[in-house]
């Protein structure tokens, strides 16, 4: 019994981390209409910050400062290519996060080597026990973290006026522009919103149990994709939602490998997100806390 | 418009016709030497490939071994080339792309006499059916089984099958895992993975062990579910075909639940860097490496210690570790190929191939283990591996305990 | 009057393709069937996109199925993977259809789902397409793949064999000049059906369907079967450009057919112009030959630093200037790559700028300016 609950705790912290890249998803998506190809590389730059910079300066200034850069580079995204397109459309705004994405990932590569860079994180690879449970205190602290986050957000999106108004552009566009709400300045906030929720989860991602950062943290991005999806395009509960739904699946489904694997085939805990994401679609075309009107073509 | 069209096609063909004159085949000279030549050798100079990945995933090892491998060429050229000519490494990167892979093999197969390395599972796997066509030498591809099946290819050491069966034979007799009990295999999908677990698999049959099998991907960094997984198995030791950060994490995640047990990884499983992280203390604890190819730090073996210097004057400030004595000794098998091609007088790519296959003697100085049999393809041109244990006073991490080869591992064979 | 020098281009760029093979070194020729597989399936893709308005990231998905089923029907069994042993032809026939039907097995969900939802959703399908790939190893050979029989008619084998020596004009004619054949046959039946569904009934269907939904249903367009159509057909083209990346590999393997291989079929028809058939093909040779002419020739730039230096290595450098070129077309070219070409034939010719406005795949950028709603372009 105690091992099932320790893979569920397992897959509940871990899902938490992933529903704040889900989240960075979300509000970029809601505030800009881009599909961010380029999540996964800001992840990894804030976590690459925090691992170069800490042995200088220390771990907090540190952690001050990936988290800031990423916010940076994704309102310069924003600011210095998404808004001059062409063609502004979400599928030429998606390419245009690819193209960004192989530039900051091939130069983020370049400078990591084949070195495991470690964080230098104070909890170190410490464990919190729960009676016959284990948890590293990493996890521990990424759920706090995410929980006052998300309420955080939660505040931000309800009782500031800003916030509304982010919410304003998104559900209409123009007429937030016409009610005298900056579409420029809440596309900014949301960029460098989604910027931060990335580099606390690179920070959690790439410390103990993880090694260190390694260029395939990046990676990591699109396993918060399912999440993000399932819970709905535009809605940042929903996210959380969907990173609890994949962390729990995913773990469950590695923890009983040798239990599926007759029917299932070796390895399908990484199929499995993709899976629930493609059935929860069929029962809910917009995902489980998504707004219909998200999808009006 | 039909006038056009009918002179479109007069120009067409007047370009096929031009172009025939000037892609006419120009014979290759034998030279002044009773040497027969072909692709990649002229009468001063051979051209060797090197398809490898310089903006992928692997390209910081990579680049350890494109210098490394430089170095030993300017150093052949140096004491005199081979067969009087001197050699030439034409290095392209495929960035772990297979097509990209595919069309670099194509350009460069005209002009090299031999592949000195094709790294990476699907881009090898994608180039050794070609370059088995025509008949080249593929060196530098990794341990994984399904390579052997090709002739052209030269395994440098131990497959990952026999790595692995001797990491259980290992445990069973040194590192005190009673029969009956259980292992953990944790390997990554793939050639290498796969041909890891199945060598496991023989070897715990052939000593009595349960194997409790954990399949990853290169992209899942935390194994804290498969750790819980093994720990619940009460598994009493674990081996590990994969890379460094699921070294680091499954060492770190296992010991914090209180299992500390043995973990031994594959070759490309441990990097120096993994000491500076919060796994180290598991680490040096748990973590042995079972590995085809020497250790960096190796006193003992005259080939080693001539990598290192190479390296060290070619590369003051690289990172050192097991990508050195392994560039080296890849290098290595390839000249020996071609200097037995130049002896036999055939330096074609088959010629090259013939050579290294003939069954001769080949000495690596203690760099690969001794008694290397490449005359059977299909099988493991050895059975012995190198066993190291992680330390912080050995260079590059890993402390050499000693070179084993376990009876399952001998009693392994690809298709049986 | 301006159809006449278009069909003109068409015909010198098509003889320019057949007299390639006699000037072009085995690099060449090996890139230019990559493009052309490539180009293959971005012009399925395009329609499915570009003119049905239904996105799609999973197309790799459905060019494996083609790949693999090529491979199977085709192969002979041997001891570790079975295979049909099937004519070669029939196999090429088998790919389109079974990935056709495939896409026909999915398009309840495509039915239901749009625009991005429709997108993620099928970028599912590759996942779970490379887990049955790398599961089914008794058909697929598993992680390592299997290799592929060339494709032959009675007589004449599109190989480096059988005859074993040819030669036209005094150039010997290698597996990869022939294969260079069968690949143009091949494209251009593709480009030129692709070009007669969009303008044709069907794709206006399609296009009236992208523009609104109601608006069409109430033309009598049935909504839910052009949506279907749209995605069978594209499967199809899907499962012949998997086809001939198979033969033009020479092996099939699931890391041939990743998350990367989808995505670049999207970028492919978004630089070069949403909807343009000609415009795919652009896109196809940009992002296929692009890295690979890259790769080929970076390290012939003086001024980067050696591999292993810790400097910007050429390799690096090439990989980075693909990611920038990507940004450049869509910071800087209006319609893409096809967008300008049509601009600037217009400025030559001096008629009237072609370039059409690119259809949104699902809701626009906050703050740009309404689109047009063409329902026939």
């Amino acid at each position: 019994m105690s091992y099932f609950l320790e893979q569920v705790l397992n897959g509940l912290s871990y899902g938490l981390v992933l529903s704040l890249i889900a989240a960075g998803f979300a509000i970029v998506f809601t505030s800009t209409g881009v599909l961010n190809f380029a999540h996964g590389s800001i992840v990894l730059l804030g976590a690459y910050l925090v691992a170069v910079l800490h042995d200088t300066i220390g771990f907090w200034p540190a952690v001050l400062v990936g988290l800031l850069g990423a916010a940076v580079v994704g309102v310069l995204i924003n600011m210095l290519l998404v808004r001059h397109l062409a063609d502004p459309n979400p599928g030429t705004a998606a390419i245009l996060m690819l193209g960004v994405d192989i530039v900051l990932l091939t130069e983020l590569t370049r400078r990591i080597g084949n070195q495991v860079l470690t964080l230098g994180a104070p909890w170190g690879a410490s464990v919190v026990r729960l009676g016959d449970v284990t948890l590293p205190t990493g996890r521990v602290l990424a759920a706090g973290v995410t929980v006052v986050a998300f309420a955080g957000l939660w505040y931000l999106f309800s009782r500031t006026d800003l916030g509304v108004g982010m919410r304003a552009a998104a559900a209409d566009g123009p007429t937030a522009s016409l009610m005298g709400i900056r579409l420029s300045r809440t596309a900014a906030t949301g960029w460098a919103l989604a910027g931060i929720l990335a580099a606390v989860a690179g920070i959690f991602l790439t410390s103990f149990p993880a090694p260190g950062v390694a260029p395939t943290v990046a990676l990591s991005a699109f396993a918060a994709i399912p999440a993000w999806v399932l819970g709905g395009f535009d809605s940042v509960p929903g996210a959380v939602v969907g990173g609890l739904l994949i962390g729990l699946t995913s773990a469950l489904v590695t923890g009983y490998e040798a239990e599926l694997e007759p029917f299932l085939g070796a390895g399908f805990g990484e199929v499995a997100p993709y899976v629930v994401m493609i059935v929860v679609l069929l029962v809910r075309p917009s995902g489980l806390m998504g707004s219909k009107e998200a999808v009006r073509v | 418009m039909k006038h056009r069209v009918r002179a479109a096609t007069l120009a067409a063909a007047a370009l096929a016709l031009a172009a025939c004159s000037t892609t006419a085949p120009t014979a290759s000279g034998g030279g002044g030497d009773d040497v027969t030549t072909g692709n990649g050798v002229t009468d001063s100079g051979i051209t060797i490939g090197m398809i490898t990945d310089l903006s992928g995933p692997f390209a910081a090892g990579a680049a350890v071994q494109v210098t490394e491998t430089q170095a030993y060429w300017d150093q052949v050229n140096a004491d005199g080339g081979i067969c009087d000519r001197d050699v030439t490494v034409d290095v392209q990167d495929h960035g772990y792309d297979p097509q990209r892979a595919v069309t670099l093999y194509r350009s460069m197969a005209p002009d090299v006499v031999a592949l000195q390395q094709v790294l990476g599972g699907p881009t090898s796997a994608a180039v050794l059916p070609l370059a088995e066509q025509d008949g080249v030498y593929v060196g530098g591809v990794g341990w994984a089984g399904s390579a052997l099946a090709y002739e052209n290819n030269q395994l440098p050491g131990a497959s990952n099958a026999i790595q692995a069966a001797n990491a259980v034979d290992y445990m069973v007799d040194e590192l005190d895992v009673p029969e009956g009990s259980s292992i953990g295999v944790v390997y990554f999908t793939g050639d290498y993975g796969g041909d890891a677990l199945a060598g496991a698999e023989h070897a715990a049959e052939e000593r009595g062990l349960e194997v409790v099998a954990q399949e990853i991907t290169s992209q899942t960094t935390d194994l804290s579910a498969q750790a819980s997984a093994l720990a619940q198995a009460d598994v009493a030791g674990v081996v590990l075909a994969a890379a460094p950060t699921q070294l680091a994490s499954l060492a770190g995640v296992l010991s914090a639940q209180g299992a500390d047990v043995p973990i031994i990884g594959m070759n490309p499983t441990f990097n120096p860097s993994l000491l500076t992280t919060p796994a180290a203390d598991a680490l040096l604890a748990n973590a042995y490496s079972m590995t085809s190819v020497s250790p960096y730090d190796n006193a003992d073996s005259a080939g080693v210690q001539a990598a290192n210097e190479l390296y060290a004057s070619a590369a003051p400030d690289g990172a050192v570790g097991w990508e050195v004595p392994l560039a080296y000794v890849q290098a290595e098998l390839l000249k020996q190929a071609l200097e037995g091609a130049c002896e036999s007088g055939d330096l074609t790519p088959e010629g090259v191939v013939a050579a290294f296959r003939d069954g001769g003697e080949v000495d690596t100085e203690g760099v690969l283990p001794d008694g290397l049999d490449y005359s059977e393809v299909g099988q493991s041109p050895t059975t012995t591996v190198f066993v190291s244990k992680v330390s912080r006073d050995a260079e590059a991490g890993l402390e050499l305990l000693d070179q084993v080869s376990g009876p399952s591992a001998e009693s392994f064979s690809y298709g049986g | 009057m301006f159809e006449l020098p278009k069909k003109l281009v068409g015909l010198v760029l098509l003889l320019v393709a057949l007299a390639l093979p006699f000037v072009l070194t085995d690099f060449w020729l090996q890139t230019g069937l990559f493009v052309m597989a490539t180009a293959v399936g971005a012009v399925g893709l395009t329609l499915l996109v570009g003119v049905a308005g239904q996105l799609s990231l999973g197309h790799a998905a459905f060019a494996a199925i083609g790949a693999y089923v090529y491979a199977f029907t085709t192969g002979e069994s041997t001891t570790t993977v079975e295979g049909l042993g099937l004519p070669p032809l029939l196999g090429l026939v088998l790919a389109a259809l079974v990935a056709a039907g495939v896409g026909a097995a999915f398009s309840p969900v495509a039915g239901r789902l749009r625009g991005i939802y429709l997108g993620l959703a099928t970028l599912g399908l590759v996942f779970v397409v490379r887990h049955l790939l790398v599961n089914l190893d008794d058909w697929t050979g598993g992680f390592v793949g299997r290799s592929v029989e060339p494709f032959a008619v009675p007589g004449f084998s599109f190989s480096n064999r059988d005859p074993d020596y040819l030669a036209i004009a005094g150039v010997e004619f290698e597996g990869l000049h022939r294969l260079w054949y069968l690949f143009v046959l091949v494209a251009v039946l593709a480009i030129w059906l692709a070009s007669n569904i969009r303008s044709g009934r069907t794709g206006r269907a399609w296009a009236n369907v992208r523009d609104s939904e109601t608006a069409a249903a109430a033309m009598g367009v049935g909504v839910a079967g052009a949506k279907r159509s749209a995605f069978v057909v594209s499967s199809a083209y899907a499962g012949m450009a998997g086809a001939m990346l198979a033969l033009a590999y020479g092996r099939v393997a699931p890391d041939v057919f990743s998350l990367t291989a989808s995505v670049d079929y999207l970028v492919m028809i978004v630089l070069g112009g949403l909807g343009s058939v000609a415009g795919a093909v652009v896109g196809a040779v940009f992002v296929t030959s692009l890295p690979l002419v890259l790769a080929q020739y970076s390290s012939a730039l003086p001024f980067l630093a050696a591999p292993g230096s810790g400097g910007l290595d050429p390799s690096t450098a090439s990989r980075i200037v693909y990611g920038l070129a990507i940004i450049a077309v869509l910071v800087f070219l209006r319609g893409g790559l096809a967008g300008a070409a049509g601009r600037l034939r217009g400025r030559l010719t001096g008629s009237r700028a072609g370039a059409a406005p690119t259809p949104a795949v699902d809701r626009p950028v906050a703050g740009d300016p309404p689109r047009s709603k063409e329902t026939t372009r």
